[in-house]
């Protein structure tokens, strides 16, 4: 689950204007993969600047070799899908980048909150086969949502150890204590360290 | 007094390095009275520096004595003119959100212990030890006198995903 910019849009293009209705604003995903080099993200960027499309929110990062970027992008109407496709397009073709490009609905841009305490559950240890499956089908079975994960392996070729640290929102009810008791026994079987910490924001 | 707004990033003045308070007067007073009512009227707010609500002068107000996190640990409300850290030890990490940059948190290092020095509105020096979440919080309002956000002392480029929502 992503928290999408709605009314809240984040304007790194369009500073000033007077915002048009939600209804009359366009979403897409964008997401483009590709060999890391130099200037992708400038490239990308550059083409949505040209477009006058805004990133309401982005995540961009290096995952072993490749460069990642998953970007919600917005524009008023009239636009296209195509039109932002046909703007993108050969800016990845030259880039040797992959590029993927779905249109949103308005009900998927709905900034999404967290009711519940946020919390970090971190899981590291010998490297197996389902570590992250396993951990985060015992979280969908109490309907613990993930807002966040990322994995790692690292160690050596002997003994590779993976790590995955995850953010999660906790429904009313339960406890940090309660979700370390939960995969207590994931724990044992696996032979992994698990730890959950509550990371809920301060507010001052 | 009246609870006054809170300015929110862009605002200039949350940019800039507040004055040292020169002289206690009637309006330095009044000041206080403000920044207490304007905490108070807050939802949770633990702290408020004068330049959150306009004011370039070192004064702040902090009080953390209703929040979970800090009333087991505590000073009571603190009126704080001039402050300044004069020792720090420790290190621990929080995920701090501020009523002037709204909608967005982010983790920031901070001192887990420090020793502070400011002068009381009737004009008397006090020094005071504090620790855990109340030595958080007088180091961010402090910060705000510095013309600091927490975006400046970001620790981790891995932020907080949701709206701030849960504020006591």
């Amino acid at each position: 689950m992503e928290s999408f910019g709605d009314n809240h849009s984040i304007h790194t293009t369009r500073e000033g204007d007077s915002m048009p209705q939600q209804s009359e604003i366009l979403h897409y995903a964008v997401s483009v993969v590709g060999k890391d080099r130099p200037g992708i993200v400038a490239g990308i960027t550059g083409g949505l600047f040209r477009l006058g499309c805004n990133l309401a929110d982005s995540s961009c990062t290096m995952l072993a070799g490749e460069f990642a970027m998953i970007l919600i992008v917005s524009h008023h109407r009239p636009f296209s899908k195509s039109r932002l496709y046909d703007e993108l397009k050969p800016i990845c073709d030259g880039l040797g980048m992959s590029l993927a490009v779905r249109t949103l609905h308005t009900d998927e841009v709905a900034r999404q909150e967290a009711d519940g305490e946020i919390c970090i559950i971190s899981v590291y240890g010998a490297d197996q086969p389902g570590i992250v499956y396993r951990v985060t089908n015992e979280l969908a079975g109490r309907g613990i949502n993930i807002m966040d994960l990322n994995t790692k392996l690292i160690g050596t070729p002997e003994e590779p150890v993976y790590i995955m640290m995850l953010e999660a929102a906790l429904p009313d009810g339960e406890t940090p204590e309660g979700i370390e008791k939960l995969l207590e026994n994931l724990k044992k079987e696996l032979n992994v360290e698990i730890g959950v910490r509550i990371v809920t924001p301060v507010s001052f | 007094m009246p609870v006054q707004p809170i300015l929110r990033y862009p605002h200039p003045v949350l940019k800039k390095v507040c004055h040292r308070v020169e002289q206690i007067d009637d309006s330095i007073i009044a000041l206080i009275e403000d920044l207490i009512d304007t905490m108070q009227a807050g939802p949770g707010s633990v702290g408020v520096a004068a330049s959150q609500i306009g004011v370039t002068l070192r004064v702040c107000v902090v009080d953390v004595s209703k929040n979970r996190h800090g009333k087991e640990n505590n000073h009571g409300l603190l009126r704080m003119i001039n402050p300044e850290i004069t020792a720090r030890s420790g290190i621990a990490v929080m995920r701090e959100g501020c009523m002037s940059v709204p909608d967005y948190t982010g983790d920031v290092d901070r001192a887990t212990e420090i020793t502070v020095r400011f002068i009381e509105p009737d004009g008397s020096e006090r020094e005071i030890t504090a620790s855990g979440f109340e030595a958080v919080a007088l180091q961010h309002e402090m910060d705000h006198l510095d013309g600091i956000l927490f975006l400046d002392r970001i620790a981790s480029i891995k932020t907080g995903l949701f709206r701030r929502k849960n504020y006591s």
